[in-house]
């Protein structure tokens, strides 16, 4: 299996944190196989990462203020917990795919609720009046966030499943295309809204989630994602919005 | 059984559910009143007050899995699990579940459909709630039992949102107790 460079010269958070005075022993880098692995340090992934993004701005917040950073560094200790609730199911649903089943996240009480809490302490307090999940895992996660904010949810679709009025966005996939929907009037112009899934590969679901709500005048604050899968480059293709993410692997 | 007639009668909360589903006509076809749940979704106090009477329900009476029909029991289910502290089990349709499954096989109006559940996620004996946000036929709930069943769990009871009139009357499902909410709204001088 392929194993990624965690730190990559192309994103300057990974390159400032590989600069830090964070010790071999502390949390943010944990030995493997007893050793440190030479800077920057190069990483089996496997289920294993630690959040990144500097806390989010509220839309009261101005453009010049710098966020503190002293969180950053450290891992939450609740993912890994949530990291090694993942199941990689391999050739699913193809030959060479390592599907990451997040349904034996659902079944630990304690990794699953930590999982919505982490989102739910980024997002909470920031004007956030819309969470929009995209079919069918982002209606598992979408939901509790949603309640948790104050937020409405809203469920973005597969073909001919929403009963009203919808506008629709076409995609492409791997081998031809896919349609996603939204219904008319469920969100209104100016609004902020996060839009969830489980995970980011190629990241063509998500944008595609983007330009429905861009559409009728929505302000998409973040993409929010359990997992991301960094080789699929999904994290450049949403361009401008920002990607936050729990869980990276390879 | 209604949970107006089961202790929460002329509680407001049932109102304000009811009034924020929106019924729309002819969805998928002709003469099918279809009761849309996502302006229920749309309202934050009314999808909280759903999520509340259920977990208020639940939360004494030693549940350890909460069973969601796909996908719209994915809306609600585990809101209410995260609440009462359950696990969450997604019963998929066909070929979505990436491990190892088992199926059972239900009937549609025409043909048959199919409901999976991962092997291992629920062990003999745990105590289950089935819920989806509608019941019609009972066909797909009657699917769900029969999984949890086969793998010896329990299912205490089925929760739905929403039961439409085939069920009114009907206190059990397969011999499980249904617990609903709410009736269908109607539209006045529709058809």
């Amino acid at each position: 299996m392929h194993r990624a460079l965690i730190f990559s010269s192309l994103n300057p958070i990974y390159s400032k944190l590989s600069t830090t005075t964070a010790s071999p022993d502390s949390a943010v880098f944990p030995k493997r196989d007893g050793g440190w692995i030479g800077p920057p340090p190069v990483f089996r992934l496997q289920n294993y990462k630690r959040t990144l993004l500097p806390p989010l701005c509220s839309a009261s917040d101005s453009v010049a203020n710098q966020p503190k950073m002293a969180s950053q560094d450290e891992q939450d200790p609740r993912i890994s917990k949530i990291s090694s609730a993942i199941r990689v199911i391999p050739n699913f649903p193809k030959p060479g795919i390592m599907f990451q089943d997040i349904t034996t996240l659902l079944l630990d009480t304690k990794a699953f609720r930590d999982t919505i809490d982490l989102f739910v302490e980024r997002y909470r307090g920031k004007d956030i009046s819309v969470v929009a999940g995209i079919e069918a895992r982002g209606f598992i996660f979408g939901p509790p966030i949603a309640l948790a904010i104050g937020a409405k949810f809203v469920p973005m679709r597969k073909p001919n499943k929403l009963p009203g009025e919808v506008i629709s966005e076409e995609y492409s996939l791997e081998y031809g295309t896919d349609i996603m929907e939204m219904h008319v009037g469920a969100v209104q112009a100016g609004e902020r809204a996060l839009i969830i899934d489980d995970l980011i590969a190629t990241g063509g679901t998500l944008c595609a989630a983007i330009k429905l709500l861009e559409r009728v005048g929505v302000h998409v604050v973040e993409c929010a994602c359990v997992i991301e899968l960094p080789e699929l480059k999904g994290r450049e293709r949403l361009g401008d919005k920002p990607l936050f993410v729990l869980v990276s692997s390879t | 059984m209604f949970a107006a007639e089961n202790g929460l009668k002329g509680d407001p909360r049932l109102q304000a559910i009811s009034d924020a589903i929106r019924v729309v006509p002819h969805f998928p076809k002709q003469g099918i009143m279809f009761q849309d749940i996502t302006t229920l979704l749309l309202d934050h106090k009314a999808f909280k007050h759903t999520i509340d009477i259920f977990v208020d329900r639940y939360r004494d009476m030693d549940i350890s899995v909460i069973a969601g029909v796909e996908a719209r029991g994915f809306m609600f289910g585990p809101s209410i699990a995260l609440a009462i502290g359950a696990k969450f089990v997604p019963l998929r349709k066909p070929k979505k579940l990436p491990g190892e499954v088992i199926s059972e096989a239900y009937e549609l109006e025409y043909g048959t459909d199919c409901l999976e559940m991962h092997v291992g996620a629920v062990p003999p004996g745990e105590r289950v709630i089935v819920i989806d946000d509608l019941v019609a036929t009972g066909g797909t709930l009657s699917a769900a039992i029969r999984l949890l069943e086969r793998v010896g769990a329990q299912v205490v009871e089925c929760a739905c949102v929403i039961g439409l009139p085939e069920v009114k009357g009907q206190r059990r499902l397969n011999g499980k107790p249904l617990y609903i909410l709410v009736e269908p709204r109607e539209i006045d001088g529709c058809c």
